[in-house]
């Protein structure tokens, strides 16, 4: 295709805002990938979430602007990037966008030559905010990509060169990270957030070359003031679909005739005014979802419209309630137990077991000590004991049980089948201290098998890992690296001692199918017919298999 | 003083081997700009020797670690996070390196520092 293409050479304050939606959108698209970049065989980063939350902050303060000046619009982003930064990388970038709207000061449209100057002061306000500076992360990035436009504005003035230029120089500095900072190279990773900043680069650039950036552009934005969350209204017939549309109307609007109208549609009417903009909120029967909109557009023009199904909405709620737990109820004086569990199926065996409480988490959603605390103080009982399943949530355990009154004891359980074994144990009208040592004593009773697939190559332990195969853990050790799923069953299966265990119980995860796990064990029926075997869902995210070996 | 049991024979890990681990990986963490002198005595003793385990304390009970640390956080960043991320830094080199478990990183902003004016 012969089509004139034109060159731009600058950019002014909507433009500007445009290409910081696509290096948003662009960034969230590749939120994952980010994400996936840790050092960890376990999935359990999130610089790619910080960063992006941190953009969304920056994107929501110029989101409604129509500012023309390009300085005011990159002191917004500044100024949001600022007060929404979350994690490490999140502040750095928000310096890296003080120091760029600081070099925009007074200027309306920047040529590239701004940009450039711009890129620069970025990485020096980027590089103040440490003492010693880390190589090999976005720092790197950031002055890589400064020093590739001072180099890239003496050939060319056009916006997309440039951008190519420096996006190109990005991904370079990128690559190299690993060189920098030896703990990438053990891990075989790039540095996320310097991959992160990247990403937002390659977004403006794929902005301007009209590519797409894999997710809509036009983006619904819940009309909050009319969504009330918990409190659903009855539906009544002939409320199938919520409508809602914002419009400008042409002439005054003669609301009684307005009224009048609309009540012909449907039910449930309401009509919100404000800087000569209306909202209009309606219920109506499905064969007339499209009457409000129609009617309106001929009112005056029409900037939103948000439609809800209301059916759907209600047999999901409906749904979700069916997925209540059924949760012991505790006496004052009695003991409660509180458990940290990871997914919903392991929550109900554990609620059968006696829980008393249970709070969501375990390796990739540790909970907050609030939320463990929040669970302490809504039991009707003094006297408590946590099983936080995981080694990472003994810390948030330790502080919430600091930070109440009640007498709390928690349990060292590590993992899903250790907490299940305890749980056994459980006489809730018994001696707390005496009950406590009984169920520590469990721990010891039963072994743990983990089966999870691996997020990027490395060595641990001595176990070569490669990416997307399967690891299987014993006791919380990573014990090998295998093709396939069931393999790593069995390769746990060979560390049991024989003559010790006699039952296993398998609880399957989300990221696994019903009929791949009859598959599997069918086949250790097979090899070990002399194990008694149960499966459970238990729902758990990321691990295909939380074994119990007793 | 800090031991750990080893078949060989026991090694101890001064304070001072603490503080000086918690204090480089508190300026390699970012947003920090500096480290403050904790009290008076420090701050006059640091005008005369340069200390490389200025503005970290270090308590040992006998079972865990608490850290003290008296940082000067670049002005404009958002202080929350950096005071999160220097802790968790701090943590994990000193666990990572010493292998004793840390109990608590205490951070105290003792002072911003204003490079540019936005």
């Amino acid at each position: 295709m012969n089509q004139e293409v034109k060159t731009i050479t600058s950019v002014d304050g909507q433009l500007f805002k445009q290409l910081i939606e696509a290096g948003l959108n662009w960034l969230r698209t590749n939120q994952q990938l980010v994400n996936s970049l840790n050092v960890f065989p376990v999935p359990d980063g999130d610089t790619g979430t910080n960063m992006l939350l941190t953009m969304q902050a920056a994107y929501n303060e110029i989101q409604n602007s129509g500012e023309k000046k390009v300085s005011k619009i990159a002191h917004a982003i500044a100024q949001g990037a600022l007060m929404g930064a979350r994690g490490n990388s999140g502040v750095i970038l928000s310096q890296i966008w003080r120091g760029f709207s600081r070099a925009l000061d007074n200027i309306d449209s920047m040529s590239v030559i701004d940009f450039s100057n711009a890129l620069s002061e970025a990485k020096t306000t980027a590089y103040k905010g440490v003492v010693r500076p880390v190589e090999g992360t976005i720092l790197t990035v950031a002055k890589d990509v400064s020093s590739a436009s001072a180099e890239i504005i003496k050939e060319t003035d056009d916006l997309e060169k440039f951008l190519e230029y420096i996006v190109n120089a990005a991904d370079v500095s990128v690559q190299n990270t690993p060189e920098l900072l030896p703990i990438l190279k053990q891990a075989g990773v790039v540095d996320s957030g310097g991959k992160g900043f990247f990403f937002i680069l390659e977004g403006f650039l794929k902005f301007l070359r009209g590519e797409s950036l894999e997710t809509a552009t036009a983006k619904l934005v819940q009309p909050i003031a009319l969504m009330n969350g918990d409190d659903m209204e009855e539906i009544e017939p002939g409320q199938d679909y919520e409508v809602i549309v914002d419009f400008r109307p042409t002439n005054p609007l003669n609301l009684d005739n307005f009224y009048a109208d609309l009540t012909e549609m449907g039910t449930s009417i309401q009509v919100g005014e404000g800087d000569g903009m209306y909202r209009m909120h309606i219920h109506v029967p499905t064969e007339n979802r499209y009457l409000p909109i129609d009617y309106t557009m001929k009112l005056g023009t029409i900037t939103k419209v948000y439609m809800e199904n209301l059916i759907d909405q209600m047999e999901q709620k409906e749904a979700d309630q069916q997925k209540q737990l059924n949760l012991i109820p505790v006496e004052p004086g009695q003991i409660a137990v509180v458990v940290v569990s990871p997914g919903f199926g392991l929550s109900q065996i554990f609620a059968s077991l006696g829980a008393a409480a249970i709070v969501q988490g375990g390796q990739t959603m540790n909970p907050s000590t609030e939320e463990i605390l929040h669970s302490f103080e809504n039991l009707p009982t003094d006297k408590i004991i946590i099983l936080p399943n995981n080694k990472n949530i003994f810390l948030a355990s330790k502080s919430a049980k600091e930070a109440t009154v009640k007498h709390v004891e928690i349990l060292p359980s590590k993992t899903i089948p250790q907490g299940l074994s305890a749980m056994l144990r459980l006489d809730p009208f018994g001696e707390i201290d005496e009950i406590f040592e009984e169920m520590k004593e469990a721990i010891t009773e039963v072994d743990t098998g983990e089966i999870t697939v691996a997020t990027r190559s490395v060595e641990i332990n001595g176990v070569n890992v490669k990416e997307g195969e399967a690891i299987a853990l014993f006791n919380s050790e990573l014990i090998a690296s295998t093709p396939s799923i069931e393999s790593a069953c069995f390769e746990i299966l060979k560390r049991v001692d024989m003559n010790e265990r006699e039952r296993l119980t398998l609880f399957y995860g989300s990221d696994i199918t019903k009929q791949e796990v009859n598959l599997i064990i069918d086949h250790i029926r097979e090899k070990y017919p002399q194990f008694e075997i149960e499966i459970h869902e238990g729902g758990q995210p990321h691990y295909q298999f939380i074994i119990a070996i007793e | 003083m800090k031991e750990i049991k080893n078949p060989m024979g026991n090694v101890y890990v001064s304070h001072r081997a603490i503080s000086t681990i918690a204090h480089q990986s508190a300026i390699e963490s970012y947003g920090v700009v500096g480290l403050a002198a904790k009290n008076f005595a420090e701050g006059i003793a640091q005008s005369i020797v340069k200390d490389p385990t200025m503005g970290v304390d270090v308590k040992y009970d006998g079972q865990c670690i608490e850290i003290d640390l008296y940082i000067i956080v670049e002005y404009g960043t958002r202080i929350k996070m950096v005071a999160e991320s220097v802790s968790n830094n701090v943590r994990y080199r000193v666990e990572k390196t010493i292998g004793i478990p840390v109990d608590k990183v205490n951070v105290h902003i003792r002072a911003l520092r204003i490079s540019d004016t936005d």
